[in-house]
């Protein structure tokens, strides 16, 4: 349980970044969404509401260690497998995909989830193995991954399913997975691509890849978005057009700018000035939290860090590529910043879980 | 010992990570410079040029006001549907789509866009002129960038005719043509609305406005959220014309009522100010303004009438018996004869070994010139006319307006014909023959003439000779008040004997108020003055060989006309194509006179005219 000497040992510096990330994407909602006419509560003050839920989570994933949750990993596990499956079934659908799970205050989306799920019970099994992981370590902790991933792509959510892929590469990379695995799982990677494309994409997705490759063969169409973002990050400037003055966001030239591409608007808005104090901070959260998987006091805690981090920075960085038009358009959302409660709740969990580890380096 | 290379390599691998991770974000940081900084000028227009749009705002045309200020032409907004090709990127799948919305057929729109594919890409291209509000509807429902891409939806000022009436003093609007372009007269631009006939054409530049602009905001889907800066279009000027809107009715009820077609032009005697001025059969103006459909144009140009013909200024017709007082003023004039010579009619003569008749079986016995007019008797004007001779005919015809241009401020007049020997000499190669004189003498022969001509020849013997130039501007406003426009200076003044002319003008007074054919034009108290003339379409031999076929071959009819008889304020003619007799013109002028009379006067004007044209010839 919750000592008190460990409320010194929380990490303020990281909290305080986190918080500044999740501040930063509320002015952005507020921004962008003010000025448009909606029914019900305002979109930032339900982003309000998402931190304080997840500040909330943050607080309960704190104050238990973090090996409690670890033990219980495969409970948590298949209760998420579990989820995913009624979601898959019984769930909201919305604009053609079914992901959320109609609660009475918010939808909540399982997959963000089982992100947080998978790293602990990833980090639970390989923190179990000593040495460097076999090749049936590997096919197991594969296993582990890939089912919820394929029960995510089921959905369909191609984007938030393929963020499961670093929990498991980052974690089995700590765990002393070889170079030359790593090597070959790129290889087969590269050598699946065209296979893939042939018989598992849709046609969607191809052509948001092919328009990404080329956006102007579709300039109203698929790549629409993608030009969109590249004119609206690029026309912000050194120092933005200033608070709600984004006519590109504003306008709805962008579409979804309070989810997808609210990086887009606040490079907009904030301009080149605003893009580094952002870019900054998640560097700073990412590098902080790698102090904690350094400082851990076992190989589960580090385990563990990696994992949770490990889907946060993918998400992160091909966010912040995908805001400024330079890699192909997915549902993927920035997380701390982006509308979105689920992604929100599960974030600061995750948060909570660093935190944990690195609060607790010095207990037995 | 494998707990510590575990911590080493848990180590080791994090700090590769960190690298990473610090050179990834480099890399974004970097990217954002370039996108941001470098790049940024030219992302900074692609956004201006997504959310700024220029649109032009149509200058409206100057205002036509009637001599009391009375609208006769104005303007009124309507709506265009136009495709705006720089942001379409498949043209043809616009043209499609709008095709489909506005319910138009996909070849006749893409024949549209075809007609201006040569033109600059910014400038839109007007698909639906003057759209239906269902239509308008139709296109703002759609999301104007992915569902109806590159289309506009415009407000514009359109010229509007509240009466038709009119038809060819207004004339009518249209989108300039390629030559007219290729002129470059007032720096005109593809798309650009001009006058194409009537005053809208003869007054073009004043009536045009200039164009404005106005920049403004829009959304991803085309919606206008503000305007940024506006340059407001210049109104036309407005023009008051010298047409009074009450006489122009009379005119055009009696045409209506008495369902021939014609002309009528009628003039302020002293200056020629034209009170009123009408060509039937006539078109609908309206039709023009927002572009003619092809159908309509079609059937006003195949029409055998030739609606679009402007009879009162390019119809040449005999003149008939309305010839006479030329014939008079030229003997009388020259001195070959004085008003109390006589001639004995019995119902025809001979000249030159051939018979002339009189259109009187039985003759009028002995008339003197006044009786001669209020009778058109054809024997006296045949011995005058050949006692004068076609030379000073010719020359006095001329002094009085006949067989010239009038100069009227309308497009396209044309000249009519007092023939001379030197005129057959150089024409058609011929001697003049002293027989042909005396057909002259009574309008026939190759006598023509144009009703805008017999109007100013009314005017000339109303004011004593002279000839006044008809004309429709009498003031301008340029938006600085208006500005009288003097009336132009007469074309010729003949040096007329009062004491003789007013013989004819007695002779004139007695064919309406006396025992003569122009009855129907009196008007209790206002001497009103005139003279009818019945003028064969083809001769009686001729008649007879057509036979029965369709062709109206019935005669036509003419009244000219001036009141009061001494300082009259008005005059002019009305010609009845196929009107079989000039007392029926006559019933025209009346209602004419009578609106006039009483509208000066501050009398209520008469109602509109039932009259009952005379069909027996």
């Amino acid at each position: 349980m919750f000592e008190r000497r460990l409320y010194y040992h929380i990490d303020w510096a990281l909290l305080f970044a986190i918080l500044a990330l999740c501040g930063l994407g509320v002015v952005m909602i507020y921004s962008i969404t003010s000025a448009q006419p909606r029914v019900g509560t305002p979109m930032h003050i339900t982003q309000l509401y998402a931190i304080c839920l997840g500040l909330m989570a943050m607080v309960v994933t704190l104050t238990f260690d973090y090996r409690t949750f670890t033990d219980k990993s495969h409970l948590i596990y298949i209760g998420l497998l579990v989820l995913l499956l009624y979601v898959l079934f019984f769930g909201m659908v919305q604009m053609g995909a079914r992901r959320w799970i109609p609660l009475k205050v918010f939808n909540l989306q399982p997959s963000e989830f089982a992100k947080v799920g998978v790293a602990l019970v990833l980090a639970k099994f390989f923190g179990e193995n000593r040495g460097a992981p076999s090749w049936t370590d590997l096919a197991i902790g594969g296993a582990l991954t890939l089912l919820p991933l394929w029960l995510i792509a089921k959905e369909p959510d191609l984007g938030t399913a393929v963020t499961l892929l670093p929990v498991f590469l980052a974690v089995a990379y700590l765990a002393g997975m070889k170079m030359r695995i790593l090597g070959i799982l790129a290889l087969c990677g590269i050598l699946a691509a065209p296979i893939a494309w042939k018989f598992a994409l849709k046609d969607y997705q191809k052509s948001r890849i092919s328009t990404f490759l080329d956006p102007s063969q579709d300039a109203k169409g698929a790549g629409y978005q993608q030009i969109q973002a590249r004119i609206t990050v690029g026309s912000g400037g050194l120092s933005g057009k200033g608070f709600k003055q984004g006519t590109q966001g504003q306008l709805r030239f962008l579409p979804v700018a309070h989810n997808d591409f609210v990086f887009s608007v606040l490079a907009e808005e904030q301009g080149f000035a605003g893009v580094l104090v952002a870019l900054g901070l998640y560097l700073f959260v990412i590098l902080r939290a790698l102090e904690a998987a350094r400082l851990a006091k076992d190989r589960l805690g580090s385990y563990l860090v990696l994992g949770v981090l490990a889907s946060f920075t993918f998400q992160v960085v091909y966010n912040v590529t995908m805001s400024a038009g330079l890699a192909p358009v997915k549902g993927l959302t920035l997380p701390l910043m982006s509308y979105g409660g689920s992604s929100m709740i599960a974030t600061l969990a995750g948060f909570g879980l660093i935190l944990n580890v690195r609060m607790r380096r010095f207990t037995n | 010992m494998a707990l510590v290379e575990d911590r080493r390599r848990v180590t080791t691998r994090l700090t590769i990570l960190q690298s990473l991770i610090t050179v990834v974000f480099s890399v974004l940081a970097v990217s954002f410079w370039v996108l941001q900084v470098v790049q940024h000028a030219k992302f900074e227009e692609m956004a201006e040029n997504n959310h700024q749009r220029t649109l032009a705002l149509r200058a409206p045309r100057g205002l036509v006001l009637d001599r009391d200020g009375k609208v006769l032409v104005e303007n009124r907004l309507s709506y265009s549907i136009s495709i705006d090709r720089e942001r379409t990127k498949d043209l043809n799948r616009t043209i499609r789509l709008l095709a489909a919305v506005v319910g138009m057929d996909e070849p006749s729109v893409r024949a549209i866009v075809e007609r201006h594919r040569r033109e600059p890409a910014y400038r839109p291209i007007t698909i639906v002129q003057d759209a239906t509000l269902p239509q308008v509807a139709a296109v703002r429902a759609r999301r104007l960038d992915t569902e109806l891409p590159g289309v506009v939806v415009e407000q514009v000022p359109t010229r509007s005719y509240p009466e038709t009436m009119g038809a060819h003093l207004f004339g009518y609007v249209g989108e300039v043509n390629d030559a007219q372009v290729a002129n470059g007269d007032g720096g005109l631009k593809s798309g650009d609305i001009v006058g194409q006939s009537g005053i809208e054409k003869v007054y073009n530049a004043m009536l045009m406005g200039e164009d404005g602009a106005k920049r403004v905001v829009v959304n991803s889907v085309g919606r206008e959220i503000r305007t940024l800066e506006e340059d407001q279009p210049t109104e036309g000027h407005r023009l008051q014309l010298t047409v009074d809107i009450d006489v122009q009715k009379a005119i055009e009820d009696s045409f209506d009522a008495l369902a021939f077609n014609g002309a009528a032009v009628v003039l302020d005697p002293n200056n020629g100010d034209v009170l009123g001025f009408t060509s039937r059969p006539a078109y609908d103006p309206n039709a023009f303004a927002a572009g003619i459909d092809r159908v309509t144009w079609a059937s006003l140009t195949s029409d055998e009438d030739r609606p679009l013909n402007d009879r009162a200024i390019q119809g040449r017709y005999s003149p008939g018996s309305t010839f006479k007082m030329a014939v008079a003023t030229a003997a009388l004039q020259e001195g070959v004869i004085t008003p109390d010579f006589k001639v004995h009619c019995v119902g025809g003569a001979t000249f030159y070994g051939r018979p002339f008749k009189c259109w009187k079986k039985g003759g009028h016995g002995t008339m003197d010139l006044r009786h001669a007019i209020e009778q058109s008797c054809n024997v006296y004007f045949y011995t005058i006319g050949n006692m004068t001779g076609i030379d000073k005919i010719h020359k006095w015809a001329t002094l009085l307006g006949l067989g010239e241009k009038s100069g009227i401020d309308l497009p396209n007049e044309v000249q009519g014909l007092v023939p001379s020997p030197e005129w057959k000499q150089q024409y058609r190669k011929e001697k003049w023959y002293a027989g042909e004189t005396v057909s002259v003498s009574i309008g026939q022969g190759s006598v023509s003439v144009t009703p805008v001509s017999m109007a100013v020849y009314a005017a000339t013997l109303a004011n004593g000779g002279t000839r006044v130039t008809p004309h429709l501007l009498k003031a301008v406003d340029d938006g600085s008040g208006w500005k009288p426009v003097p009336p132009p200076e007469p074309r010729s003044k003949a040096p007329l004997d009062p004491v003789k002319l007013q013989a004819i003008r007695d002779g004139l007074w007695m064919v309406v108020n006396q025992a003569g054919t122009g009855h129907n034009a009196i008007l209790k108290g206002y001497d009103v003055s005139g003279k009818t003339g019945t003028a064969q379409v083809i001769s009686n031999q001729g008649k007879e060989r057509a036979g029965k076929t369709d062709k109206d071959l019935r005669d036509n009819g003419w009244f000219v006309f001036f009141a009061p008889r001494d300082n009259p304020q008005i005059a002019g003619v009305v010609f009845l194509e196929h009107g079989v007799h000039g007392s029926n013109a006559a019933l025209v002028a009346h209602h004419v006179l009578d609106t006039f009379f009483a509208k000066k006067e501050g009398r209520p004007a008469p109602p509109k005219p039932e009259l009952k044209a005379n069909l027996v010839p």
